[in-house]
């Protein structure tokens, strides 16, 4: 019926999935924003990350570990691995990252979840 | 109505020449917890550090300071003491570390405690003595502390006269 698959289609967009959230790891998804067409290498967008968590959080927040999962050249979407105590450090470093080598710059969350996301 | 609470960091700032510490004051001091604090937790640390952060009381001869952190964030501000190497004060820099002796809920108990500890380093001092007066100073000052409690300000001022060994 026409009428079930377009609904289909609703939810599809917006998935609201329960976890019970016993892994320590936490994995996000980011894409990074900015006004020109710049593009990161892996080793950059590392290196981007941990400035922001120094400036932030200073030298502890510098040696937190995560790990750059995925990362895809063209769109600068990237997937990173975290400890579960360490999410809100590494989030709130990113959303305060304004600008990369004079070009403003956004980093949008497009996914938070304690498994690996599939894509 | 709730208190504010706040916890009072008892420190004792060890160096290796006595006579720079005497240069120590409280803006020196604040200078250089502040400037640690942003060092190993950034902006967030010293955001943290900027309102509730004070230095209440600072004894240069002993080498005793009493800092005042906001219970909430004590132990992060806590963390970041050890990484004190050097204090800058009037002009000369005082490699140093900072040594936590006791954690107080208010200036009251830590006042208690560094009374104690002063008699007991007093007690410490006695068998170091190298001269029969300062060996008599130490032990007038030992039983001023045992006999009037009260009189805490003579046990210090003989304390103070003993810094000159």
């Amino acid at each position: 019926m026409s009428c079930g698959t377009e609904k289909k289609k609703a939810v599809d967009l917006h998935q609201g999935v329960l976890q019970k959230n016993l892994s320590p790891e936490r994995y996000l998804k980011i894409q990074l924003e900015l006004e020109e067409a710049v593009t990161l290498t892996e080793v950059e967008l590392r290196f981007f990350i941990i400035s922001g968590l120094r400036s932030l959080h200073g030298e502890v927040g510098a040696a937190l570990n995560f790990d750059l999962l995925e990362h895809s050249d063209v769109s600068n979407v990237a997937v990173l691995k975290v400890s579960k105590d360490d999410l809100v450090k590494l989030w709130s470093s990113l959303t305060l990252q304004g600008f990369y080598k004079n070009h403003r710059c956004a980093f949008r969350v497009l996914q938070v979840s304690s498994s690996p996301p599939d894509s | 109505m709730v208190r504010v609470k706040s916890r009072y960091l008892l420190c004792e700032v060890n160096v290796t020449d006595r006579n720079l510490l005497l240069l120590l004051d409280d803006r020196a001091v604040t200078a250089a917890v502040k400037d640690v604090v942003r060092r190993m937790h950034g902006d967030y640390g010293a955001a943290l550090c900027s309102f509730g952060f004070s230095v209440k009381y600072l004894n240069a001869v002993t080498g005793i300071i009493l800092l005042r952190f906001p219970k909430k964030c004590y132990k992060q501000l806590w963390s970041a003491l050890p990484f004190i190497t050097s204090i800058e004060a009037r002009g000369k820099q005082i490699s140093c570390f900072l040594n936590c002796i006791y954690v107080g809920g208010t200036i009251r108990t830590c006042q208690k405690f560094l009374i104690r500890y002063n008699a007991h380093q007093l007690r410490r001092m006695l068998p170091k003595c190298k001269s029969e007066e300062e060996k008599h100073n130490i032990q007038q000052a030992i039983l001023d502390c045992c006999l009037t409690r009260t009189h805490t300000e003579e046990a210090e001022d003989t304390l103070e006269s003993e810094e000159d060994e």
